[in-house]
């Protein structure tokens, strides 16, 4: 019973920022955390090691990756969680989707604190 | 939903990628100068040897400045790799002309990235550079005044000499 308490109070404390079909980033309240859930993964992520993971999707150059007479794949470390993933290209598109969504939904949550409830919060104090 | 990424990141991104930018510059700055303390070094110009290890120190310092900077604003900071820096000289003049040259792309830079600060409205970060624009006008002061010791002196064996004994006591007295 106290776990499902628990397991329900965690639930409700994550909030889904941004979904495309195979993948989807959460943001944990109570943790402090994002979830990244890609293939059957998850991957959890402090904000800058968030922001450093997106800079390296982002870099990745498509263009190049097709003309190379290389196997069409990427290598991409994540240092934080001493972890290496390969990625197709389709699944790099798919993260860069993902990230461009996910990162336009915390810069309106961002600007909803910063010019609604923190103003608030300030004029409500003085 | 909790503002994390505002309480947990404070700096925009595209101001720490300039910034680790910038600690790769100042880092290939400090190697720069300890080349040149070594080339002064051996061909016996002690006091010069002495102010680029000085200088090199310097830098290494103002790459730590930029380091803590960003560790302190939970940004992830890089330790730079560093590219090749010139070890040949003609001579003790052309080395003081490429300090100078140095100094004077390091302060565009700085100014580069207090233009993007102010960009961005990123104020914290403006004035935190607040420091190393001015550090950068004495760094220029000094670097020019030594070329200018060239200029005076000429570049005989005397004047080298001259410049030994006065290279240490160069100072900026900030305007005064
Ligand atoms: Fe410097």
């Amino acid at each position: 019973m106290s776990e499902n308490l628990a397991e329900s109070h965690t639930i409700s404390s994550r909030e889904v920022l941004f979904q495309t079909s195979n993948a989807s980033i959460t943001q944990c309240d109570a943790q402090g955390k994002y979830i990244l859930s890609f293939n059957q993964d998850q991957i959890e992520f402090r904000a800058c090691e968030l922001i450093s993971f997106r800079r390296k999707i982002q870099k990745i150059d498509l263009t190049k990756l097709l003309a190379s007479d290389t196997p069409d794949i990427e290598i991409v470390s994540m240092p934080h969680c001493d972890r290496l993933f390969v990625f197709t290209i389709q699944e790099i598109l798919e993260l860069k989707d993902l990230f461009a969504g996910t990162f336009a939904m915390l810069e309106l949550n961002s600007l909803i604190h910063k010019e609604i409830i923190r103003k608030g919060a300030l004029i409500k104090s003085n | 939903m909790k503002d994390i990424i505002r309480s947990q990141s404070v700096l925009k991104e595209e101001i720490i990628e300039r910034i680790n930018k910038q600690i790769k510059i100042e880092a290939t700055s400090s190697s720069a100068y300890l080349a040149m303390a070594g080339w002064c070094d051996v061909r016996g110009y002690d006091n010069c040897a002495k102010f680029f290890f000085k200088q090199s120190d310097e830098e290494r310092g103002h790459q730590l400045k930029f380091f803590h900077y960003l560790a302190d604003m939970e940004a992830e900071a890089t330790s730079p790799t560093i590219d090749e820096v010139e070890h040949e000289f003609s001579s003790l003049k052309s080395v003081f002309e490429k300090a100078l040259e140095n100094e004077i792309s390091v302060t565009e830079s700085i100014h580069d990235l207090v233009r993007l600060a102010r960009k961005q409205g990123d104020i914290a970060t403006e004035e935190f550079l607040r420091w190393f624009v001015q550090e950068q006008i004495e760094e220029e002061f000094v670097a020019r005044k030594c070329v200018e010791l060239f200029d005076v002196f000429g570049n005989e064996k005397l004047a080298i000499g001259m410049i030994e004994e006065r290279i240490l006591s160069i100072e900026y007295d900030g305007g005064e």
